[in-house]
């Protein structure tokens, strides 16, 4: 116990503490700073970035759902269907982690960029996007950043999940009449499409309401009703929501938290994939300490994220009940 | 139209006179390569040779070069041969003093974050890292105000006291050049990609047209962006007669007004450092405010740099040794070095940029007579006339003039 707490103490408590004091204290770089009690540094930092802190949650909050959807299927895949391939395939996940952090994103502006290929395919090639349409500094570019800077971290704790889980019971699931899911994965998977796209149009803001705008959001969230509606209906089984899906819960856990965490307070990714509009938390923080040499905005900044970030973490914890993360009755 | 300044031709030109300068012109480029041990070093150049023996420790056993020199610069501020890393002006240096210049290229991207990086071991005594930091004008007054400069041994720098150009004498932060030599001069105006936007810029206005939409990033530097967007609303009859260099909060704020519709708009794409070389290679970007000589060193050929009619800001970026140096006698050489004619000449040939050493002019009309009127090296009398220097803030104002950049750049 004791080597730990003392880790903490040093690497935790400490820089903590002294966050704090500076978050609370007025003066200047140049006069230099003095301990105030200064609470105003709190309610600017909450009042004057309203729009910084909507960013980080969405985008974080979106680039958690992608990495969620993406990895579940990728992480149930290695875990059922990987065979003797699956470290190799796990490797597979982790091997473009191997390269600096900020040769992936930059790698990411290529990418994405007017004359990368992305666009060359679905703008020159297809056509279905305008001659003048960017994806590069615009907030998909940041949460597409975002989502594939974190999915390992999505990939891994669930894998780790399913992994354990003891194929007996998904048999004695099926022996007991759990077949396809038809009508309840049809509802399912029709609400959860058609709020994902929502959620996407929206938070991407690509979701326009005025004039022909509203008809082709209509158009798009019935269509992600349509597709999850089917993939609910055919591809979900009964064993799996009865089974696999609630002994996967503590990979859900941990898997979106570790994804989140990162996402929210990250600013990498916006600066050089997003905009001046799409700047998140992160952005203000890094400005004010290394640009406007305001310390105590940016400190306070740092604790409001901190402490927000736990509240969500408490309250999702006791949503999700996870006993294995809080180490409670089992 | 005349304030055009870098067409392909000329572009070409550079490419001929950087060939001949690394095959054949300047023997000494050959005589001193990294493996070029049969000549003695210092013997070997006629051109270098002057500087070299001035700079030669006299008689001193304690000052002998040590290394490596660590050197933080801003990105295309050095000149590289073709294979883009191998610098003749650090190579030989290397040769001559046999010690290892550990050149951070890029490493200042602008003047706010690099300080913020190394103040903390400022004020607190300890060394930085760095031996050789060069930072703008403004930033070097406070830094060298503050107390976090060595001063410069005269013994080991009079090459550079002998060379520099008296109009960069006797500033009033630092008069008798104790602590700083200036690396570079040069212009903020408009660059663009003449392929992608299809027709000649000359106006700083001409960045707002609406048909550059989203292709149109502006500097993160406030000194350079509000000024010179102000100068572009006078040209309007929009701001007040205010000259940049003393320009206010409130003229600030009027540019303010200004830029906010066009970056809601998503017109200004993003406020970058040096960045913009990447942008501008990658197609992203078509028009921006840039640095003068970065587009015609570092960029592609249909990338321009314009003296906007408006007129435009002139700085200087000068070489300080921050407190605690480890290297501080080779930082010292090298700042001699560069103030050698020749070497000036070569260095400020690659980067486009304006020399602070005397008889340059002539030494580069020696290499090329071209050169010699090229207007990123020498800008001509109608550009000069309308330069003003960056505007220097008081204190409050400087916040609050930071507070609007970071109010436009969204964070």
């Amino acid at each position: 116990m004791a080597p730990g707490l003392l880790w903490l103490a040093v690497f935790f408590v400490l820089p903590n503490l002294q966050m704090v004091v500076m978050s609370l204290s007025t003066g200047s770089i140049a006069q230099g700073w003095t301990f105030a009690w200064d609470f105003d540094n709190y309610i600017g930092a909450f009042g004057r970035f309203p729009d910084n802190f909507r960013n980080s949650l969405v985008y974080g909050g979106i680039a958690t759902l992608l990495c969620f959807l993406i990895g579940y299927p990728l992480a149930y895949g290695i875990a059922f269907r990987g065979g003797r391939y699956r470290t190799l395939l796990l490797f597979l996940v982790i091997a473009p982690f191997f390269t600096s952090f900020l040769i992936r994103t930059i790698s990411w502006r290529i990418l994405l960029g007017d004359q990368g290929p992305f666009l060359a395919v679905i703008r020159d090639t297809l056509g279905i996007v305008p001659n003048n349409f960017s994806i590069i500094a615009t907030p998909l570019a940041v949460v597409s950043g975002l989502t594939y800077q974190f999915l390992p971290f999505m990939v891994l704790p669930l894998y780790v999940a399913l992994e354990k889980i003891d194929r007996r019971l998904i048999e004695a699931a099926r022996d007991l009449y759990a077949g396809p899911w038809r009508r309840g994965g049809a509802v399912a998977g029709s609400i959860g499409g058609a709020a994902l796209v929502a959620v996407l149009l929206g938070g991407l803001g690509y979701a326009s309401f005025e004039g022909g705008g509203i008809v082709g959001f209509l158009a798009a969230v019935a269509g992600g009703a349509v597709i999850g509606g089917l993939i609910g209906a055919f591809l979900i089984s009964e064993s799996f929501i009865r089974v696999v899906w609630p002994l996967s819960l503590p990979g859900v856990f941990a898997g979106s938290i570790l994804v989140f965490i990162p996402a929210i307070g990250d600013f990498v990714n916006v600066e050089l994939l997003g905009n001046p509009k799409s700047q998140m938390i992160g952005n203000v923080i890094q400005n004010r300490f290394l640009q406007q040499n305001d310390y105590p905005t940016a400190a306070a900044l740092s604790f409001i994220l901190m402490a927000g970030i736990l509240i969500a973490i408490f309250l999702y914890a006791r949503v999700l009940g996870t006993e294995e993360l809080t180490g409670g009755r089992s | 139209m005349t304030d055009r300044t870098t067409t392909s031709t000329e572009l070409s030109r550079r490419r001929f006179l950087q060939g001949a300068a690394l095959t054949g012109t300047a023997a000494f480029l050959a005589a001193c390569g990294p493996s070029g041990g049969s000549a003695a070093p210092s013997a070997a150049a006629p051109g270098a040779s002057a500087g070299a023996e001035t700079t030669a420790p006299s008689g001193g056993e304690a000052a002998t070069p040590t290394g490596p020199l660590q050197f933080a610069n801003w990105d295309a501020y050095i000149d590289v041969e073709e294979d883009g890393v191998t610098s003749p002006t650090l190579v030989d240096f290397e040769t001559e003093y046999d010690v290892t210049v550990d050149y951070a290229n890029a490493q200042i991207e602008d003047n706010e974050s690099f300080m913020a990086t190394i103040r903390p071991q400022l004020e607190a005594g300890v060394s930085t890292g760095w031996d050789l930091i060069v930072l703008t004008d403004w930033m070097a007054a406070k830094v060298v105000g503050a107390g976090w400069a060595e001063e410069l041994d005269p013994a080991n720098v009079a090459t550079a006291l002998a060379n520099v150009r008296d109009e960069l004498k006797g500033l009033p932060w630092d008069p008798d050049m104790k602590f700083h030599f200036p690396w570079q001069s040069g212009g903020t105006g408009v660059g663009y990609n003449s392929k992608s936007v299809g027709r000649e810029l000359t106006k700083i206005a001409d960045l707002f047209d609406p048909s550059l939409s989203g292709k149109v990033t502006l500097l993160s530097e406030v000194r350079d962006t509000f000024p010179i967007v102000h100068l572009a609303l006078q040209a309007q009859g929009q701001a007040s007669d205010n000259p940049p260099e003393s320009m206010t909060v409130e003229d600030a704020t009027v540019v303010h007004d200004y830029l906010k519709p066009l970056v809601e708009s998503g017109h200004i794409k993003a406020f970058t450092g040096n960045e913009y070389l990447a942008d501008f290679g990658s197609g992203d970007t078509w028009a921006a405010i840039v640095w003068s000589g970065d587009l015609a060193s570092s960029a592609g050929p249909d990338d321009v740099f314009v003296y906007p009619e408006e007129g435009s800001m002139i700085w200087t970026d000068n070489m300080l040794i921050p407190k605690g140096a480890e290297n501080k006698y080779t930082a010292e050489l090298m700042m001699d070095w560069v103030y050698d004619v020749d070497r000036a000449a070569r260095l400020a040939n690659w980067v486009y940029y304006i020399s602070p050493v005397k008889g340059v002019a002539e030494a580069i009309t020696a290499l090329d007579p071209e050169a010699g009127s090229n207007p990123l090296l020498f800008p001509p009398p109608d550009v000069t006339a309308k330069q003003h220097p960056q505007p220097t803030f008081s204190e409050p104002d400087e916040l609050a003039v930071n507070e609007l950049y970071a109010d436009l750049a969204g964070v």
